[in-house]
């Protein structure tokens, strides 16, 4: 990582299959369950519209499929749009990597903005990813999320 | 390209993840044999948890892996205890790093938070190996928390 760069890194390990983890990031039935509410709009295919929304239909992050390799890799061009201090940041880089090892999926989220000390980073990206992603394991491997509400 | 030897004073390592448990279970898990063999790729733990006390995590051929001290114990809240790696001989050498546990209710989840702080350089590829670990040892824990089951995930010491 260089100096001009505000980066976050969450690893967690599921035990599921990458299929079923593909699936879990990308379609609305999963996501709103363990995403608190959110569901996203895309076909996933590179160079495709993304959108993610509230429940009550407010976009709240846009941008685009950069790649999409399914059930390996995906990364989304993604902008805030609700928060006009994060806005203003512009677009950062998230990269999901999934590899199967045993009957356990080890998940990468690379979380990027190519400027440094990025509050949408730092603020908001940090704190949201290990509550959704401890929810999105629970839900893969029981069945039911730990957290209904955003604490 | 990143010269995995470089030794670097590396920013402190913090992995947060949100376990259907309660505080007494998760800080059981963390300093309990029976816990940690199952998910600290099968070390038994060693230490009475008193501030001051020493404490150990044994290999399975008897070995130690890490040792250190007791530094702070609030169960089931907070744990503190310095980490010195015993059975790497490069990492023996290094100043050990100081790792807490905290844990608290977060609704209906207990939220632990990890934080590794190493007060001096360390060499790239333990910085790596670290966040590895962590991630693994501590998906494995909310799995064996959640559903009895731990992961099994194979990892290979730095090299």
């Amino acid at each position: 990582m260089s100096d001009a760069q505000t980066r976050f890194v969450y690893i967690t390990y599921i035990r599921t299959t990458p299929e079923k983890l593909w699936a879990a990031l990308t379609q609305p039935e999963f996501t709103k369950q363990y995403w608190f509410g959110v569901t996203m709009e895309s076909d996933w295919k590179a160079g495709s519209k993304w959108e993610m929304m509230h429940d009550d239909g407010r976009v709240m992050d846009a941008g685009a499929i950069i790649e999409a390799d399914a059930p390996r890799r995906l990364v989304i061009k993604w902008r805030n749009e609700w928060k006009p201090e994060f806005k203003a940041e512009g677009y950062s880089r998230c990269t999901m990597e999934l590899e199967p090892t045993g009957d356990v999926v080890k998940l990468s989220v690379v979380h990027e903005m190519d400027t440094p000390n990025s509050a949408f980073i730092n603020e908001g990206v940090s704190n949201g990813w290990p509550k959704i992603l401890s929810n999105l394991k629970s839900l893969l491997e029981t069945g039911a999320v730990v957290m209904t509400e955003k604490a | 390209m990143t010269n995995p030897n470089e030794k670097i004073v590396p920013p402190d390592l913090v992995y947060v993840t949100f376990i259907r448990s309660t505080p007494q279970k998760v800080w059981d898990a963390l300093t309990q044999s029976a816990f940690t063999t199952q998910f600290f790729f099968g070390r038994t733990i060693e230490s009475d948890w008193k501030q001051g006390s020493p404490w150990r995590l044994v290999m399975e051929d008897g070995r130690t892996d890490v040792e250190g001290e007791v530094l702070e114990s609030d169960p089931p809240r907070r744990l503190q205890v310095s980490w010195r790696v015993d059975w790497i001989e490069e990492a023996r050498a290094l100043a050990p790093a100081i790792v807490t546990y905290d844990i608290e209710q977060a609704g209906d989840a207990v939220k632990l938070t990890l934080t590794q702080h190493n007060p001096g350089p360390v060499p790239r590829k333990f910085v790596d190996a670290g966040k590895q670990g962590w991630a693994a040892i501590l998906s494995s824990l909310k799995s064996l928390l959640e559903t009895g089951q731990p992961l099994v995930i194979r990892m290979k010491p730095p090299e």
